[in-house]
């Protein structure tokens, strides 16, 4: 389940160099000198066609290879084309990657190749013949769902590897866009499973950033949701022969109130988890950043307003298609919100920080903050 | 980037600039290509790779260029993008960062400082009161200092900090730095801030493609001698 490197200049002793230790792999590093141009030079020449390799070689071969470099291109798309030809089963690719990335966590040919294997499993699930082969056992909305928990692990793996890992959270983003399509349910169990990692991670940029995208993503779903329901209403009070039947009208408003209502709460969790960590842990901007944005967001959220569902449906049509996330966009669109409590607690800790850090990097963004308070949110 | 390959802004301005240089943009070929670029300016005010994805100072320098190419920046919010590449010059040791909490790197010497003279440039032409007339809006001779006392190989070349081994890539994109850092603007407002020995100045570079301005004339003059290429079959 891991790879690695043991520093070993020398070969001593007459035997193998690969060690295999509780599942983990190790390669001593003399002879990486031979194996890699070996490797390298027989899969060019089979390239060049100058020199036949069978499927199996190939698949050994390219595996080699890519455990030592896995941002060698060529070795990876001789694995889709076995994958396309059907020799190769696109889930040892998963696995593959799995592995390589553990001693390459940022390896940007990996997760490229990690999402062109994922959209040929996509396909495969969208054609119900196909659905029944042997190695897929479970229906497919299952198979997606664990699909994407192990997208979820293989992306807390490598950012845990490396610090702001851009391209494993990239991934992350991707796999919850083009996999989990973005439901409530994955986002809020998105939002709870990554609380513990960023507290461990409080400099780690990419996953507040990951935050933020989930929330937002969240505001998205919630006032499109919110659309729908307008117009379905809208829609009712014009043709009452229409009217759905008051138990599934019931059921919708319900959902939307739910998930209207779950927001605020939710943007006040965050804060609640930024100003924890920003005493803890002073002078880290990551936090700063991440506060600034939250509280623009719960003080913005039409969601928070009772009023949103009575915003006239070509403002909130305007505003879903804008995918821009400006803040001027968001000040202008938005109707007025009901005040919420969040800017004066925000002072009253703002002030406290002030008065009791002694990290010169805290001050400096306690009180950037507070003057982007006070300017912003003119209060 | 290439056929099967990933996508992100990164193309959209290889594509802009050869594109532009060689004179061979059609209506057609770059159709909802800036719509697409502004969608990956995200809530920290700087763009991502594709859309979604976390602000950084490589693609954001992308995607602002190609923006430029295509005449297209006002889709930005150039306020906070503005706000968030100020943000990312280190007041400590000069140079910039790729991202939020992030460690300085020579390289962004180029791809974030350069992010002001197009800003300077598209705020101008909105007749913006407040630009000045002789510097860019970060700090030219702290960017300078960096590059000359920490990003130097003593055996020639540059590099990304002290500790690292040098390459082509940092020894291009810190001399790309130090040539924005030293020359503001061109023709009658053009100014020199140039810090140590006169010797230390480099030739000014082309904000938008990265090489020399003349080169950028010339070529451009060249290929407007050909028509457009058809995309109809001949």
């Amino acid at each position: 389940d891991e790879i690695g490197l043991i520093p070993c200049p020398e070969a001593r002793y007459n035997r193998s160099p690969i060690v295999l230790v509780e599942n983990k792999l190790g390669v001593e590093s003399w002879c990486v000198k031979f194996l890699l141009p070996y490797v390298h030079n027989k899969l060019l020449l089979y390239r060049q066609r100058k020199q036949w390799l069978n499927k199996d070689e190939l698949i050994d071969i390219t595996c080699t290879l890519l455990l030592l470099n896995p941002d060698f291109t060529t070795a990876w798309n001789v694995r889709k084309e076995l994958i396309l030809s059907g020799t190769l089963n696109p889930l040892k690719d998963l696995h593959l990657g799995k592995l390589a990335l553990t001693k390459f966590p940022k390896s940007p040919e990996t997760w490229i190749h990690r999402r062109w294997v994922l959209q040929q499993l996509i396909q495969e699930n969208s054609l119900p013949s196909l659905a029944t082969k042997g190695n897929l056992g479970a229906a497919p909305v299952e198979r997606i769902h664990r699909l994407v928990q192990e997208e979820m692990n293989v992306c807390s793996e490598a950012a845990g590897r490396y610090p702001s890992n851009y391209n494993a959270w990239s991934h992350r983003i991707w796999v919850l866009q083009h996999l989990a399509k973005l439901t409530v349910k994955v986002l809020l169990d998105e939002l709870s499973s990554t609380k513990y990692w960023v507290s461990m991670h409080v400099s780690d940029h990419s996953g507040f950033h990951y935050r933020q995208f989930l929330l937002n993503s969240l505001i998205r779903r919630t006032v499109t949701d919110n659309n729908t329901l307008v117009q379905n209403q809208m829609v009712n009070e014009q043709n009452p022969s229409l009217q759905k039947g008051e138990e599934s009208a019931g059921t919708e408003a319900a959902c939307a109130e739910e998930q209207s209502v779950d927001l605020p709460r939710r943007l006040d969790e965050e804060m609640e988890l930024c100003t924890e960590l920003i005493d803890n842990y002073p002078g880290h901007e990551t936090l700063w950043c991440h506060s600034d944005e939250t509280l623009n967001n719960s003080h913005h959220s039409p969601a928070a307003s009772h009023m949103a569902q009575a915003m006239d449906v070509d403002g909130l049509n305007e505003f879903s298609s804008k995918q821009g996330y400006t803040q001027e966009t968001k000040r202008l669109k938005r109707a007025p919100v009901q005040d919420s409590l969040g800017p004066e607690m925000e002072y009253r800790f703002v002030d406290k920080v002030l008065s009791t850090c002694r990290d010169v990097d805290q001050a400096r963004f306690a009180t950037a903050y507070r003057k982007w308070l006070v300017t912003f949110l003119g209060q | 980037m290439h056929v099967g390959g990933e996508v992100d802004v990164r193309s959209a301005y290889c594509a802009a600039s050869v594109a532009s240089l060689t004179n061979v943009m059609t209506p057609t070929l770059f159709a909802g290509t800036a719509e697409w670029i502004a969608r990956c300016q995200n809530w920290e005010g700087g763009i991502g790779g594709v859309p979604g994805m976390e602000a950084h100072g490589g693609y954001t320098f992308c995607g602002v260029a190609a923006l430029v190419i295509l005449k297209q920046e006002h889709l930005l919010n150039l306020r906070s993008l503005l706000h968030w590449v100020t943000g990312r010059q280190m007041r400590f040791e000069g140079g910039f960062q790729g991202r939020c909490n992030k460690l300085v790197d020579g390289c962004y010497s180029f791809w974030q400082a350069g992010l002001l003279p197009l800003l300077h440039r598209a705020l101008h032409a909105r007749g913006d009161p407040a630009l000045s007339m002789a510097h860019w809006m970060f700090d030219q001779l702290a960017l300078q200092e960096y590059i000359l006392l920490c990003c130097q190989c003593p055996a020639g070349g540059l590099l990304d900090k002290p500790g690292k081994s040098r390459d082509f890539y940092h020894t291009c994109y810190c001399l790309s730095g130090l040539a924005i850092a030293q020359h503001f603007g061109s023709g009658d407002l053009h100014n020199e801030v140039v810090l140590g020995i006169p010797e230390n100045c480099l030739q000014a570079t082309h904000p938008v493609y990265n090489i020399a301005p003349e080169k950028v004339a010339r070529a451009v003059m060249h290929f407007l001698q050909y028509p457009v290429p058809s995309l109809d079959p001949a």
